[in-house]
Protein backbone atom coordinates (compact mmCIF):
# COMPACT_ATOMS: atom_id res chain seq x y z
CA UNK A 1 0.00 0.00 0.00
CA UNK A 2 1.00 3.59 -0.97
CA UNK A 3 1.64 5.76 2.03
CA UNK A 4 0.56 8.80 0.07
CA UNK A 5 -2.30 10.79 1.20
CA UNK A 6 -5.95 9.37 -0.12
CA UNK A 7 -8.19 11.82 -2.15
CA UNK A 8 -11.60 11.23 -1.19
CA UNK A 9 -14.96 12.35 -2.53
CA UNK A 10 -16.50 14.83 -0.16
CA UNK A 11 -19.07 16.60 -1.00
CA UNK A 12 -21.63 15.67 -3.81
CA UNK A 13 -24.49 17.85 -5.34
CA UNK A 14 -27.22 17.03 -8.21
CA UNK A 15 -29.79 18.56 -9.78
CA UNK A 16 -32.08 16.10 -11.08
CA UNK A 17 -34.84 17.37 -13.35
CA UNK A 18 -34.08 20.74 -13.53
CA UNK A 19 -37.24 23.07 -15.40
CA UNK A 20 -36.82 22.36 -18.87
CA UNK A 21 -34.81 25.31 -20.38
CA UNK A 22 -32.59 25.68 -17.14
CA UNK A 23 -29.49 26.82 -19.33
CA UNK A 24 -26.43 24.25 -18.85
CA UNK A 25 -24.27 26.83 -16.96
CA UNK A 26 -27.03 27.36 -14.59
CA UNK A 27 -27.56 23.51 -13.45
CA UNK A 28 -23.77 23.13 -13.16
CA UNK A 29 -23.46 26.25 -11.33
CA UNK A 30 -26.25 25.24 -8.93
CA UNK A 31 -24.74 21.64 -8.33
CA UNK A 32 -21.44 22.59 -7.87
CA UNK A 33 -22.78 25.18 -5.13
CA UNK A 34 -24.74 21.88 -3.90
CA UNK A 35 -21.49 19.75 -3.26
CA UNK A 36 -19.54 22.78 -1.90
CA UNK A 37 -22.65 22.92 0.74
CA UNK A 38 -22.65 19.32 1.25
CA UNK A 39 -19.07 18.97 2.13
CA UNK A 40 -19.73 21.62 4.82
CA UNK A 41 -17.60 23.75 2.91
CA UNK A 42 -18.06 27.48 1.67
CA UNK A 43 -16.88 28.62 -2.30
CA UNK A 44 -14.18 30.85 -0.82
CA UNK A 45 -12.47 27.02 0.31
CA UNK A 46 -12.44 25.89 -3.30
CA UNK A 47 -9.67 26.91 -5.23
CA UNK A 48 -9.76 24.61 -7.88
CA UNK A 49 -12.11 23.65 -10.93
CA UNK A 50 -12.65 21.75 -13.13
CA UNK A 51 -15.62 21.43 -15.89
CA UNK A 52 -16.58 18.30 -17.42
CA UNK A 53 -18.07 18.59 -21.00
CA UNK A 54 -18.28 15.75 -23.69
CA UNK A 55 -16.14 17.28 -26.03
CA UNK A 56 -13.35 18.71 -23.43
CA UNK A 57 -14.12 22.00 -24.59
CA UNK A 58 -13.68 21.06 -28.07
CA UNK A 59 -15.55 24.84 -28.90
CA UNK A 60 -19.28 24.25 -28.45
CA UNK A 61 -19.83 25.92 -25.87
CA UNK A 62 -18.07 29.33 -24.35
CA UNK A 63 -14.76 28.63 -22.44
CA UNK A 64 -15.43 31.58 -19.92
CA UNK A 65 -18.36 33.15 -20.02
CA UNK A 66 -20.05 29.54 -19.64
CA UNK A 67 -17.57 28.92 -16.66
CA UNK A 68 -19.76 27.95 -13.91
CA UNK A 69 -16.92 29.31 -11.71
CA UNK A 70 -17.98 32.74 -13.47
CA UNK A 71 -21.17 32.36 -12.70
CA UNK A 72 -20.86 31.48 -9.40
CA UNK A 73 -18.82 33.73 -8.55
CA UNK A 74 -15.85 31.02 -7.48
CA UNK A 75 -12.70 32.39 -7.32
CA UNK A 76 -10.62 29.30 -8.02
CA UNK A 77 -6.88 29.39 -8.31
CA UNK A 78 -7.47 27.15 -11.68
CA UNK A 79 -10.29 26.19 -14.01
CA UNK A 80 -10.45 24.25 -16.62
CA UNK A 81 -12.78 21.69 -19.30
CA UNK A 82 -11.63 18.28 -20.08
CA UNK A 83 -14.02 15.12 -20.65
CA UNK A 84 -14.31 12.60 -23.12
CA UNK A 85 -17.99 11.80 -24.47
CA UNK A 86 -19.03 9.67 -21.51
CA UNK A 87 -15.79 9.38 -19.58
CA UNK A 88 -15.69 12.98 -17.17
CA UNK A 89 -15.87 11.45 -13.54
CA UNK A 90 -13.34 8.95 -14.09
CA UNK A 91 -11.02 11.41 -16.32
CA UNK A 92 -11.89 14.50 -13.64
CA UNK A 93 -10.77 12.40 -10.63
CA UNK A 94 -7.45 11.39 -12.19
CA UNK A 95 -6.67 15.26 -13.31
CA UNK A 96 -7.91 16.80 -9.96
CA UNK A 97 -5.61 13.73 -7.75
CA UNK A 98 -2.37 15.21 -9.66
CA UNK A 99 -3.59 18.71 -8.68
CA UNK A 100 -3.96 17.47 -4.72
CA UNK A 101 -1.09 15.09 -4.90
CA UNK A 102 1.45 18.46 -5.89
CA UNK A 103 -0.29 20.77 -3.45
CA UNK A 104 -1.26 22.73 -6.01
CA UNK A 105 -5.12 22.97 -4.72
CA UNK A 106 -6.79 22.27 -1.28
CA UNK A 107 -10.24 21.52 -2.41
CA UNK A 108 -11.34 20.95 -5.88
CA UNK A 109 -14.88 21.12 -7.31
CA UNK A 110 -15.67 18.62 -10.74
CA UNK A 111 -19.40 19.62 -12.13
CA UNK A 112 -21.02 18.20 -15.30
CA UNK A 113 -23.91 19.14 -16.72
CA UNK A 114 -26.45 18.66 -20.14
CA UNK A 115 -29.34 19.56 -21.40
CA UNK A 116 -29.84 16.99 -23.93
CA UNK A 117 -33.35 16.47 -23.19
CA UNK A 118 -33.88 20.35 -24.19
CA UNK A 119 -31.94 20.27 -26.80
CA UNK A 120 -33.69 17.49 -28.48
CA UNK A 121 -36.87 18.72 -27.66
CA UNK A 122 -36.29 21.77 -29.85
CA UNK A 123 -35.08 20.24 -32.54
CA UNK A 124 -37.65 17.74 -33.12
CA UNK A 125 -39.95 21.54 -33.59
CA UNK A 126 -37.68 23.06 -35.43
CA UNK A 127 -37.26 20.19 -38.18
CA UNK A 128 -35.66 20.31 -41.06
CA UNK A 129 -33.87 23.54 -40.70
CA UNK A 130 -30.33 23.73 -40.99
CA UNK A 131 -30.29 20.13 -40.51
CA UNK A 132 -28.37 19.89 -43.87
CA UNK A 133 -24.73 20.53 -42.45
CA UNK A 134 -21.41 19.68 -43.05
CA UNK A 135 -19.91 16.69 -40.70
CA UNK A 136 -17.86 17.91 -38.33
CA UNK A 137 -13.77 17.80 -39.12
CA UNK A 138 -12.76 13.98 -39.20
CA UNK A 139 -15.51 12.24 -39.21
CA UNK A 140 -16.99 9.40 -41.28
CA UNK A 141 -20.41 7.98 -41.86
CA UNK A 142 -23.10 10.94 -41.16
CA UNK A 143 -23.63 11.59 -45.34
CA UNK A 144 -23.74 7.36 -45.07
CA UNK A 145 -26.71 7.22 -42.36
CA UNK A 146 -24.27 6.93 -39.20
CA UNK A 147 -26.43 9.42 -37.64
CA UNK A 148 -26.23 8.84 -33.73
CA UNK A 149 -24.33 6.38 -31.27
CA UNK A 150 -27.24 3.85 -31.72
CA UNK A 151 -25.83 3.62 -35.35
CA UNK A 152 -22.03 2.21 -34.89
CA UNK A 153 -22.67 1.37 -31.23
CA UNK A 154 -25.51 -1.57 -32.28
CA UNK A 155 -22.68 -3.30 -34.44
CA UNK A 156 -21.21 -4.23 -31.00
CA UNK A 157 -23.99 -5.93 -29.81
CA UNK A 158 -25.08 -7.95 -32.88
CA UNK A 159 -21.15 -8.52 -33.39
CA UNK A 160 -21.68 -10.59 -29.84
CA UNK A 161 -24.71 -12.20 -30.73
CA UNK A 162 -23.21 -13.27 -34.58
CA UNK A 163 -19.92 -14.59 -32.28
CA UNK A 164 -21.15 -15.87 -29.01
CA UNK A 165 -25.01 -16.69 -30.00
CA UNK A 166 -26.29 -13.91 -27.48
CA UNK A 167 -29.75 -13.24 -27.45
CA UNK A 168 -32.03 -10.07 -27.88
CA UNK A 169 -33.98 -11.08 -25.12
CA UNK A 170 -30.77 -11.86 -22.94
CA UNK A 171 -29.78 -8.29 -23.65
CA UNK A 172 -33.24 -7.39 -22.43
CA UNK A 173 -32.75 -9.08 -19.06
CA UNK A 174 -30.13 -6.10 -18.24
CA UNK A 175 -32.85 -3.49 -19.35
CA UNK A 176 -35.38 -5.16 -16.97
CA UNK A 177 -32.94 -5.49 -14.11
CA UNK A 178 -31.68 -1.67 -14.27
CA UNK A 179 -35.26 -0.47 -14.71
CA UNK A 180 -36.16 -2.73 -11.27
CA UNK A 181 -33.50 -0.64 -9.51
CA UNK A 182 -34.87 2.36 -11.31
CA UNK A 183 -38.25 1.46 -9.32
CA UNK A 184 -36.67 1.04 -5.81
CA UNK A 185 -35.20 5.05 -7.01
CA UNK A 186 -37.60 7.57 -6.27
CA UNK A 187 -35.37 10.47 -8.20
CA UNK A 188 -35.41 8.01 -11.07
CA UNK A 189 -36.77 9.04 -14.03
CA UNK A 190 -38.41 5.75 -14.63
CA UNK A 191 -39.22 5.45 -11.22
CA UNK A 192 -42.78 3.35 -10.74
CA UNK A 193 -42.99 2.35 -14.64
CA UNK A 194 -41.38 -1.35 -14.32
CA UNK A 195 -41.23 -3.49 -17.21
CA UNK A 196 -40.75 -7.03 -18.72
CA UNK A 197 -38.65 -9.19 -20.81
CA UNK A 198 -41.66 -9.03 -23.05
CA UNK A 199 -42.12 -5.34 -22.55
CA UNK A 200 -38.24 -5.36 -24.11
CA UNK A 201 -39.35 -7.35 -27.02
CA UNK A 202 -41.96 -5.57 -28.05
CA UNK A 203 -40.44 -2.22 -27.65
CA UNK A 204 -40.21 -0.64 -31.54
CA UNK A 205 -36.35 -1.27 -33.17
CA UNK A 206 -34.49 1.73 -33.13
CA UNK A 207 -31.35 0.23 -34.95
CA UNK A 208 -31.50 -3.78 -35.51
CA UNK A 209 -30.63 -5.67 -32.87
CA UNK A 210 -31.43 -2.58 -30.90
CA UNK A 211 -34.67 -2.25 -29.60
CA UNK A 212 -35.83 1.58 -27.59
CA UNK A 213 -35.23 -0.49 -24.29
CA UNK A 214 -31.70 -1.30 -25.59
CA UNK A 215 -31.39 2.81 -25.87
CA UNK A 216 -30.32 4.95 -22.76
CA UNK A 217 -32.33 7.91 -21.85
CA UNK A 218 -31.97 11.90 -22.82
CA UNK A 219 -31.50 13.79 -19.68
CA UNK A 220 -31.77 17.62 -18.38
CA UNK A 221 -29.01 17.97 -15.53
CA UNK A 222 -26.13 18.24 -13.66
CA UNK A 223 -23.38 16.65 -11.19
CA UNK A 224 -20.80 17.88 -8.98
CA UNK A 225 -18.61 16.65 -6.36
CA UNK A 226 -15.78 17.87 -4.54
CA UNK A 227 -12.06 15.95 -4.43
CA UNK A 228 -10.18 17.18 -1.52
CA UNK A 229 -6.71 15.18 0.68
CA UNK A 230 -7.64 12.40 2.95
CA UNK A 231 -5.94 15.33 5.93
CA UNK A 232 -8.51 17.09 5.00
CA UNK A 233 -11.44 15.14 4.31
CA UNK A 234 -11.36 14.15 7.88
CA UNK A 235 -12.51 17.49 8.58
CA UNK A 236 -15.43 17.77 6.12
CA UNK A 237 -19.05 17.30 7.06
CA UNK A 238 -19.78 13.95 5.28
CA UNK A 239 -17.88 10.48 5.59
CA UNK A 240 -15.35 10.52 3.41
CA UNK A 241 -15.12 8.19 0.06
CA UNK A 242 -11.87 7.65 -0.98
CA UNK A 243 -11.06 7.14 -4.51
CA UNK A 244 -8.60 3.74 -3.96
CA UNK A 245 -7.63 3.22 -7.57
CA UNK A 246 -7.98 3.97 -11.11
CA UNK A 247 -6.82 2.77 -14.16
CA UNK A 248 -7.69 3.29 -18.08
CA UNK A 249 -7.54 1.89 -21.29
CA UNK A 250 -7.74 2.67 -25.12
CA UNK A 251 -9.33 0.02 -27.56
CA UNK A 252 -8.53 2.02 -30.53
CA UNK A 253 -5.59 -0.14 -31.12
CA UNK A 254 -7.75 -3.50 -30.82
CA UNK A 255 -10.10 -1.69 -33.12
CA UNK A 256 -7.80 -0.20 -35.87
CA UNK A 257 -6.04 -2.64 -36.20
CA UNK A 258 -6.57 -6.44 -35.02
CA UNK A 259 -10.32 -5.51 -35.29
CA UNK A 260 -11.06 -7.80 -31.96
CA UNK A 261 -12.85 -4.96 -30.19
CA UNK A 262 -16.61 -5.78 -31.07
CA UNK A 263 -16.66 -7.78 -28.20
CA UNK A 264 -14.81 -6.01 -25.80
CA UNK A 265 -14.13 -3.10 -24.05
CA UNK A 266 -10.76 -1.78 -23.01
CA UNK A 267 -11.20 -3.54 -19.12
CA UNK A 268 -7.51 -5.38 -19.26
CA UNK A 269 -5.40 -2.31 -18.29
CA UNK A 270 -7.60 -0.59 -16.51
CA UNK A 271 -8.57 -3.15 -14.25
CA UNK A 272 -4.94 -3.97 -13.75
CA UNK A 273 -4.32 -0.53 -12.37
CA UNK A 274 -7.02 0.19 -10.43
CA UNK A 275 -7.38 -3.09 -8.57
CA UNK A 276 -3.81 -3.41 -7.98
CA UNK A 277 -3.91 0.49 -6.64
CA UNK A 278 -7.18 -0.80 -4.42
CA UNK A 279 -5.55 -3.47 -2.84
CA UNK A 280 -8.61 -5.70 -4.55
CA UNK A 281 -8.12 -9.91 -5.07
CA UNK A 282 -10.42 -9.92 -8.04
CA UNK A 283 -14.34 -8.80 -8.51
CA UNK A 284 -15.48 -10.84 -5.85
CA UNK A 285 -14.49 -7.88 -3.41
CA UNK A 286 -16.51 -5.10 -5.21
CA UNK A 287 -19.89 -4.61 -3.62
CA UNK A 288 -21.54 -2.80 -6.38
CA UNK A 289 -20.46 -2.41 -10.26
CA UNK A 290 -21.58 1.23 -11.67
CA UNK A 291 -21.32 0.49 -15.55
CA UNK A 292 -21.19 2.57 -18.16
CA UNK A 293 -24.33 1.84 -19.93
CA UNK A 294 -24.94 3.59 -22.76
CA UNK A 295 -26.63 0.47 -23.92
CA UNK A 296 -27.71 -2.80 -23.12
CA UNK A 297 -24.77 -4.38 -24.83
CA UNK A 298 -21.78 -2.13 -22.78
CA UNK A 299 -22.84 -3.34 -19.55
CA UNK A 300 -22.71 -7.40 -20.93
CA UNK A 301 -19.00 -6.70 -22.01
CA UNK A 302 -17.87 -5.39 -19.04
CA UNK A 303 -19.59 -8.18 -16.76
CA UNK A 304 -17.33 -10.21 -19.17
CA UNK A 305 -14.55 -8.10 -19.38
CA UNK A 306 -13.95 -7.73 -15.41
CA UNK A 307 -14.53 -11.55 -14.89
CA UNK A 308 -18.05 -11.74 -13.26
CA UNK A 309 -18.20 -14.11 -16.07
CA UNK A 310 -16.27 -16.10 -18.91
CA UNK A 311 -16.24 -14.06 -22.61
CA UNK A 312 -19.45 -14.91 -24.76
CA UNK A 313 -21.35 -16.03 -20.76
CA UNK A 314 -22.23 -12.93 -20.35
CA UNK A 315 -26.49 -13.69 -21.81
CA UNK A 316 -26.91 -16.26 -19.40
CA UNK A 317 -25.36 -14.14 -17.08
CA UNK A 318 -28.04 -11.21 -16.78
CA UNK A 319 -30.34 -13.75 -17.54
CA UNK A 320 -30.09 -15.98 -14.37
CA UNK A 321 -30.59 -12.90 -12.23
CA UNK A 322 -26.92 -12.21 -11.70
CA UNK A 323 -26.95 -8.08 -11.62
CA UNK A 324 -30.41 -7.59 -9.40
CA UNK A 325 -30.99 -6.89 -5.43
CA UNK A 326 -29.29 -9.91 -4.17
CA UNK A 327 -27.80 -11.31 -7.85
CA UNK A 328 -24.09 -11.39 -7.89
CA UNK A 329 -23.00 -8.43 -8.43
CA UNK A 330 -25.59 -5.61 -8.02
CA UNK A 331 -25.25 -3.77 -11.03
CA UNK A 332 -26.56 -0.27 -11.75
CA UNK A 333 -28.13 0.44 -8.69
CA UNK A 334 -29.35 4.04 -9.34
CA UNK A 335 -31.48 2.40 -12.56
CA UNK A 336 -28.07 3.69 -14.84
CA UNK A 337 -28.02 5.75 -17.82
CA UNK A 338 -31.03 3.38 -19.11
CA UNK A 339 -33.53 3.92 -16.36
CA UNK A 340 -32.30 6.90 -14.03
CA UNK A 341 -30.67 9.79 -15.95
CA UNK A 342 -27.83 10.01 -18.60
CA UNK A 343 -25.35 12.04 -17.27
CA UNK A 344 -22.38 10.05 -18.56
CA UNK A 345 -20.10 8.04 -16.18
CA UNK A 346 -21.03 11.04 -13.56
CA UNK A 347 -24.22 8.91 -13.03
CA UNK A 348 -22.83 5.76 -12.33
CA UNK A 349 -20.35 7.90 -9.93
CA UNK A 350 -22.94 9.65 -8.19
CA UNK A 351 -24.58 6.17 -7.21
CA UNK A 352 -21.73 5.30 -6.29
CA UNK A 353 -21.16 7.86 -3.72
CA UNK A 354 -24.59 7.24 -2.61
CA UNK A 355 -24.25 3.71 -1.87
CA UNK A 356 -21.01 4.08 0.20
CA UNK A 357 -22.22 6.81 2.21
CA UNK A 358 -25.16 4.31 2.89
CA UNK A 359 -27.56 6.77 1.55
CA UNK A 360 -29.74 4.52 -1.08
CA UNK A 361 -32.81 4.52 0.97
CA UNK A 362 -34.61 1.04 -0.92
CA UNK A 363 -32.12 0.47 -3.14
CA UNK A 364 -29.48 0.50 -0.28
CA UNK A 365 -26.52 -2.62 -0.73
CA UNK A 366 -25.90 -4.42 2.93
CA UNK A 367 -23.01 -3.27 4.10
CA UNK A 368 -21.59 -1.52 0.73
CA UNK A 369 -18.23 -0.97 1.66
CA UNK A 370 -16.14 -1.01 -2.30
CA UNK A 371 -17.98 0.25 -5.68
CA UNK A 372 -16.79 -0.02 -9.02
CA UNK A 373 -17.48 2.87 -11.36
CA UNK A 374 -16.64 3.24 -14.87
CA UNK A 375 -16.62 5.84 -17.95
CA UNK A 376 -16.47 4.90 -22.14
CA UNK A 377 -16.44 7.88 -24.65
CA UNK A 378 -14.08 9.09 -27.37
CA UNK A 379 -16.36 8.80 -30.76
CA UNK A 380 -13.74 7.60 -33.55
CA UNK A 381 -14.32 8.34 -36.72
CA UNK A 382 -16.48 5.81 -37.55
CA UNK A 383 -16.36 2.85 -36.94
CA UNK A 384 -17.02 5.30 -34.48
CA UNK A 385 -17.34 3.39 -30.54
CA UNK A 386 -16.16 4.39 -27.39
CA UNK A 387 -12.31 3.91 -27.33
CA UNK A 388 -11.39 5.14 -23.52
CA UNK A 389 -12.50 2.60 -20.43
CA UNK A 390 -12.11 4.61 -17.40
CA UNK A 391 -12.25 2.36 -14.01
CA UNK A 392 -12.40 4.35 -10.95
CA UNK A 393 -13.14 2.62 -7.11
CA UNK A 394 -14.44 4.12 -4.84
CA UNK A 395 -14.50 2.83 -1.19
CA UNK A 396 -14.91 3.96 2.47
CA UNK A 397 -12.96 2.57 5.78
CA UNK B 1 -23.83 25.68 -55.28
CA UNK B 2 -25.57 23.42 -52.73
CA UNK B 3 -29.76 23.35 -52.78
CA UNK B 4 -31.21 21.64 -49.72
CA UNK B 5 -34.32 21.05 -51.93
CA UNK B 6 -31.89 18.55 -53.74
CA UNK B 7 -29.70 17.58 -50.85
CA UNK B 8 -31.45 17.20 -47.41
CA UNK B 9 -28.78 15.20 -45.76
CA UNK B 10 -25.34 15.74 -43.87
CA UNK B 11 -22.31 16.72 -46.09
CA UNK B 12 -18.86 14.89 -45.85
CA UNK B 13 -16.21 16.85 -44.43
CA UNK B 14 -13.63 16.33 -47.34
CA UNK B 15 -10.06 17.63 -45.61
CA UNK B 16 -6.82 17.78 -46.67
CA UNK B 17 -6.15 14.17 -46.01
CA UNK B 18 -9.32 12.92 -47.58
CA UNK B 19 -8.95 15.20 -50.91
CA UNK B 20 -8.02 11.94 -52.30
CA UNK B 21 -9.83 9.72 -51.41
CA UNK B 22 -12.85 11.09 -52.25
CA UNK B 23 -11.63 12.23 -55.83
CA UNK B 24 -10.61 8.65 -56.07
CA UNK B 25 -14.82 7.61 -55.52
CA UNK B 26 -15.63 10.15 -58.24
CA UNK B 27 -13.35 8.39 -60.55
CA UNK B 28 -14.73 5.28 -59.24
CA UNK B 29 -12.33 3.87 -57.55
CA UNK B 30 -11.63 2.99 -53.68
CA UNK B 31 -7.97 4.36 -53.05
CA UNK B 32 -6.53 3.18 -49.81
CA UNK B 33 -3.91 4.90 -47.70
CA UNK B 34 -0.65 2.17 -48.64
CA UNK B 35 2.82 1.65 -47.00
CA UNK B 36 5.22 1.80 -50.26
CA UNK B 37 7.55 -0.59 -48.16
CA UNK B 38 5.32 -2.92 -46.29
CA UNK B 39 2.71 -2.76 -48.56
CA UNK B 40 0.09 -2.71 -45.40
CA UNK B 41 -3.23 -0.44 -46.03
CA UNK B 42 -4.87 1.86 -44.27
CA UNK B 43 -8.09 3.92 -44.37
CA UNK B 44 -8.08 6.92 -43.24
CA UNK B 45 -4.84 7.82 -43.69
CA UNK B 46 -2.27 7.24 -40.78
CA UNK B 47 1.21 6.48 -40.56
CA UNK B 48 2.71 3.02 -41.19
CA UNK B 49 2.82 0.69 -37.38
CA UNK B 50 5.02 -1.55 -38.68
CA UNK B 51 8.27 0.88 -38.80
CA UNK B 52 10.08 3.94 -38.92
CA UNK B 53 7.77 6.84 -41.16
CA UNK B 54 9.33 9.81 -42.99
CA UNK B 55 8.14 12.43 -42.74
CA UNK B 56 4.57 13.54 -42.92
CA UNK B 57 3.80 9.72 -43.93
CA UNK B 58 5.48 10.31 -46.98
CA UNK B 59 6.44 6.66 -47.51
CA UNK B 60 2.90 6.51 -48.22
CA UNK B 61 0.20 6.80 -51.27
CA UNK B 62 -3.16 6.20 -52.21
CA UNK B 63 -3.61 3.02 -53.60
CA UNK B 64 -6.45 1.38 -55.38
CA UNK B 65 -8.38 -1.39 -53.23
CA UNK B 66 -10.12 -4.39 -55.00
CA UNK B 67 -13.23 -3.26 -53.30
CA UNK B 68 -13.74 -6.51 -52.22
CA UNK B 69 -14.70 -7.23 -48.61
CA UNK B 70 -16.77 -9.17 -46.16
CA UNK B 71 -19.34 -8.01 -43.87
CA UNK B 72 -17.63 -8.05 -39.81
CA UNK B 73 -21.04 -6.28 -38.13
CA UNK B 74 -24.00 -5.11 -38.76
CA UNK B 75 -27.49 -3.72 -38.08
CA UNK B 76 -30.82 -2.54 -39.35
CA UNK B 77 -31.73 1.03 -38.55
CA UNK B 78 -35.36 1.19 -38.56
CA UNK B 79 -35.40 4.71 -37.58
CA UNK B 80 -34.51 7.66 -39.35
CA UNK B 81 -32.56 9.93 -36.81
CA UNK B 82 -32.03 12.89 -39.68
CA UNK B 83 -34.78 14.25 -41.49
CA UNK B 84 -32.98 13.71 -44.74
CA UNK B 85 -33.16 9.57 -44.10
CA UNK B 86 -37.13 9.21 -43.95
CA UNK B 87 -36.85 7.86 -46.99
CA UNK B 88 -34.20 5.26 -46.72
CA UNK B 89 -35.34 3.36 -43.47
CA UNK B 90 -35.22 0.76 -43.37
CA UNK B 91 -31.54 0.31 -44.42
CA UNK B 92 -28.91 -2.29 -43.46
CA UNK B 93 -25.45 -0.10 -42.12
CA UNK B 94 -22.55 -2.31 -42.24
CA UNK B 95 -19.17 -2.67 -40.99
CA UNK B 96 -17.02 -3.84 -44.32
CA UNK B 97 -13.83 -5.61 -43.74
CA UNK B 98 -11.81 -4.68 -47.00
CA UNK B 99 -9.76 -7.91 -48.33
CA UNK B 100 -6.74 -5.43 -47.94
CA UNK B 101 -7.11 -5.48 -44.43
CA UNK B 102 -8.88 -1.93 -42.87
CA UNK B 103 -12.89 -1.33 -41.78
CA UNK B 104 -14.94 0.94 -43.40
CA UNK B 105 -18.85 1.47 -43.13
CA UNK B 106 -21.18 1.88 -45.58
CA UNK B 107 -25.35 1.08 -46.58
CA UNK B 108 -25.87 -2.38 -48.40
CA UNK B 109 -27.78 -1.60 -51.62
CA UNK B 110 -29.29 -3.40 -54.15
CA UNK B 111 -30.63 -7.09 -53.31
CA UNK B 112 -30.92 -6.56 -49.02
CA UNK B 113 -29.46 -8.72 -46.65
CA UNK B 114 -31.70 -11.06 -44.29
CA UNK B 115 -30.37 -10.85 -40.90
CA UNK B 116 -28.14 -8.48 -39.26
CA UNK B 117 -26.40 -11.72 -37.52
CA UNK B 118 -26.60 -14.91 -40.01
CA UNK B 119 -25.60 -12.49 -42.87
CA UNK B 120 -22.10 -11.62 -41.11
CA UNK B 121 -19.24 -12.75 -43.53
CA UNK B 122 -21.22 -12.85 -46.48
CA UNK B 123 -18.76 -11.17 -49.22
CA UNK B 124 -19.37 -8.19 -50.63
CA UNK B 125 -17.88 -5.58 -53.66
CA UNK B 126 -17.96 -1.91 -53.30
CA UNK B 127 -20.78 0.10 -55.60
CA UNK B 128 -20.33 4.03 -56.35
CA UNK B 129 -23.17 6.30 -56.36
CA UNK B 130 -22.64 9.43 -57.81
CA UNK B 131 -24.17 13.13 -56.89
CA UNK B 132 -22.47 15.24 -59.56
CA UNK B 133 -24.79 17.78 -58.25
CA UNK B 134 -23.35 17.68 -54.67
CA UNK B 135 -19.67 17.07 -56.24
CA UNK B 136 -19.25 13.79 -54.54
CA UNK B 137 -19.58 10.04 -55.07
CA UNK B 138 -20.85 7.99 -52.01
CA UNK B 139 -19.33 4.40 -51.19
CA UNK B 140 -22.14 1.66 -50.87
CA UNK B 141 -21.50 -2.23 -50.98
CA UNK B 142 -23.63 -4.75 -52.65
CA UNK B 143 -23.79 -8.84 -51.82
CA UNK B 144 -21.86 -11.10 -54.48
CA UNK B 145 -21.96 -14.39 -54.21
CA UNK B 146 -18.80 -16.47 -52.58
Amino acid sequence: MTTRNRIAVVGLGTVHQAPEGTSQRMMAAEAARRAIADAGLSISDIDGAIDLRRTGGGGDRASYTDAFTRVLGLPAQFYFTIGRGGALGGLATAAATGFLDRGLAKYIVCVGAVDDWTKAQAAKKQGHRGMSHTEKEGYWGKVLGDLRAASHHSWMAARHMAVYGTTSEQLGAISVAQRAWACLNPEARMHGRPITIEDHQASPWVVEPYHLLDVSLISDGAIAFVLTTEDRAKDCARTPVYVSGQGFGEVAADLWWKKENFTHMAVAPAKEKAFAQAGLNGVEDIDCAQLYDCFTAEVLFQLEDYGWCKKGEGGEFVAAGNIGRGGTIPVNTGGGLLSNWHLGDLTGYAEAVTQLRGEGGDRQIDDCKVALTTGHGGELVSPGMCSIHTSTILAVD
Amino acid sequence: MTDEKTWSKPRPNIDADSREFWDGLTRHELLLWTCEKCQTAYWPKSYCINHENTEFAENMSWQPSTGLGRIFAMNRHEYSFHPGFKEDVPYFYALIELDEGPLISSTIIGKQPTSVIADVGRRVRIAYEDHPEEGFTLPRFELIDE
